[in-house]
């Protein structure tokens, strides 16, 4: 099952690749720089996806103590962190040739950096707590305060960078956007989202398997 | 504007790598898992 | 017990062991001295271009201060092998955390007006016509800082390398308190009216009220073993 999975998120990527680099046109503005975006946007969609799953884990966790929830709750944020990374690595690699410079504290690159130290320290956490139960506990708690924090840290960025300062010179996925990107866009989002749940399968079954064998 | 494919391709390896990496790490440790 | 009883039994146990000890308030008040000639040592004696980055400062001793105050929450517990008399505490857990809020709350409001009143003195702070404001974005402020500072330290009193996981956990979580607080401060020592930085106090509220309440309805969790 879980092989089908990744089997079939190997295709849609192959696939994304195709239609992002073959399909898509060269941006106007931009140039094929841009094409960037098909791996930039949909791994910052898939982070998101990913903390949301780890929230909703959370307070399964809390509500019912079943420990697969918790082995889901600390799978997703694994692959989580691994997407926010690749987001802001590639969001900056963008933003050099587009802004002169690797990083710019832009309301976007800077919401999902603090996104990225959050969880970081969520899986700190949960590797330095011995007890299993306690760290489950603990990284439960944390999850759902870390979700919820997710739309202040994303409002006060923004006005941050807004109020006082000029906003960014470029806005990826600006709503007039070419229905041919748009596919492309569409495309890579589904092959990031299943090679999500690839990861996310993989993980989990090795936690329980870890914890099984601990047991 | 120039097309900077350099960046792309950057961009592009940086992920793959990364996704790659991890994917042998989740390999490499069900197979430890197997062995015990 | 009613509730609020219970959470009151809390500060005022604090406060007693406060009261005979006075390590905790002494210490912060040194630290917050130190932190005063830090800040003057590294920017240099140019008035000017303190005047420029002193609301950051300002709310940088707060947190450092604060990390420091909040961190040992809950130590007094354990280092007095009191943690099991706080899990077997009858009823509702939270109302030890309301207890220790608000006496986290109390000391670092505290510290926090001794850390204002030595800017005033050594920066120059003028704070005469717009203090209303200000102490209104610090209480707001620290409310938030607060209230997640209680619920971590109770996280990572158990947990071993503690004082480095506590800000390293804090930390993250407290940008949107620190954006917020930073520039509305900013704009009350300039002498602008509240109303313009409303955007700003709204976000703290409901921040505040984010945070108070998820606290309250997960600290049971927190204090079961």
């Amino acid at each position: 099952m879980t092989r089908v999975l990744g089997w079939l998120a190997v295709v849609a990527l192959l696939a994304g690749l195709a239609v992002g680099f073959g399909v898509a046109p060269r941006e106007v503005t931009q140039g094929n720089v841009q094409r960037i975006m098909y791996v930039h946007v949909p791994s910052v969609l898939v982070a998101y996806l990913a903390f949301a799953v780890v929230f909703v884990a959370s307070v399964a966790y809390l509500a019912r103590r079943a420990e697969a929830a918790d082995r889901i709750a600390h799978a997703s944020a694994e692959v989580g962190v691994l997407f926010t990374g690749i987001t802001i690595a590639t969001g900056s690699i963008w933003g050099k040739p587009t802004w002169g410079t690797w990083w710019t504290w832009d309301a976007r690159l800077t919401s999902v950096a603090i996104l990225f130290v959050m969880y970081l320290g969520y899986l700190l956490l949960r590797g330095m707590v011995e007890d299993r139960e306690r760290g489950a506990r603990y990284a439960a708690v944390l999850g759902i305060v870390a979700a919820l924090n997710v739309p202040l840290v994303h409002f006060s960025v923004v006005w941050w960078r807004t109020l006082h300062q000029p906003p960014s010179l470029l806005k990826p996925g600006t709503p007039t956007i070419a229905s041919a990107i748009l596919a492309a866009l569409l495309v890579n989002v589904l092959a990031h989202a299943l090679l999500y749940a690839y990861f996310l399968a993989k993980r989990v079954r090795i936690l329980r398997r870890e914890q099984e064998a601990s047991a | 504007m120039p097309d900077h494919w350099g960046y792309v391709l950057f961009a592009y390896g940086l992920a793959a790598v990364a996704l790659f990496v991890y994917w042998r790490r989740l390999a490499r440790r069900e197979k430890e898992l197997d062995r015990t | 017990m009613t509730y609020a009883r219970r959470a009151w039994a809390v500060v005022w146990k604090d406060l007693l062991v406060e009261r005979r000890s006075k390590e905790t308030l002494n210490a912060l008040f040194f630290f917050s001295l130190l932190l005063l000639f830090v800040f003057q040592f590294t920017l240099g004696p140019d008035r000017e271009r303190l005047a420029a980055v002193l609301p950051g400062l300002l709310w940088l001793g707060f947190i450092l201060s604060g990390l420091l105050g909040l961190g040992r929450t809950f130590l007094v517990e354990r280092e007095n092998d009191c943690w099991e008399g706080l899990l077997l505490a009858p009823g509702d857990k939270s109302a030890i955390y309301v207890g220790k809020l608000a006496g986290n709350l109390l000391l670092m409001l505290v510290v926090e007006a001794v850390l204002v009143a030595m800017f005033v003195v050594f920066f120059n702070v003028d704070v005469g016509g717009v203090w209303p404001g200000l102490a209104l974005v610090i209480v707001l402020g620290t409310i938030g800082f607060a209230a997640v500072g209680t619920l971590f330290a109770a996280m990572t009193a158990q947990v071993r390398a503690r004082e480095l996981l506590f800000p390293v956990l804090l930390l993250p979580v407290q940008v949107p308190i620190l954006l917020a607080t930073v520039k509305a401060t900013e704009a009350v020592l300039l002498g602008e009216p509240l109303a313009a930085v409303a955007d700003w106090l709204k976000l703290l509220v409901a921040a505040d009220l984010i945070y108070v309440v998820v606290g309250v309805l997960t600290f049971e969790f927190v204090l079961e073993g």
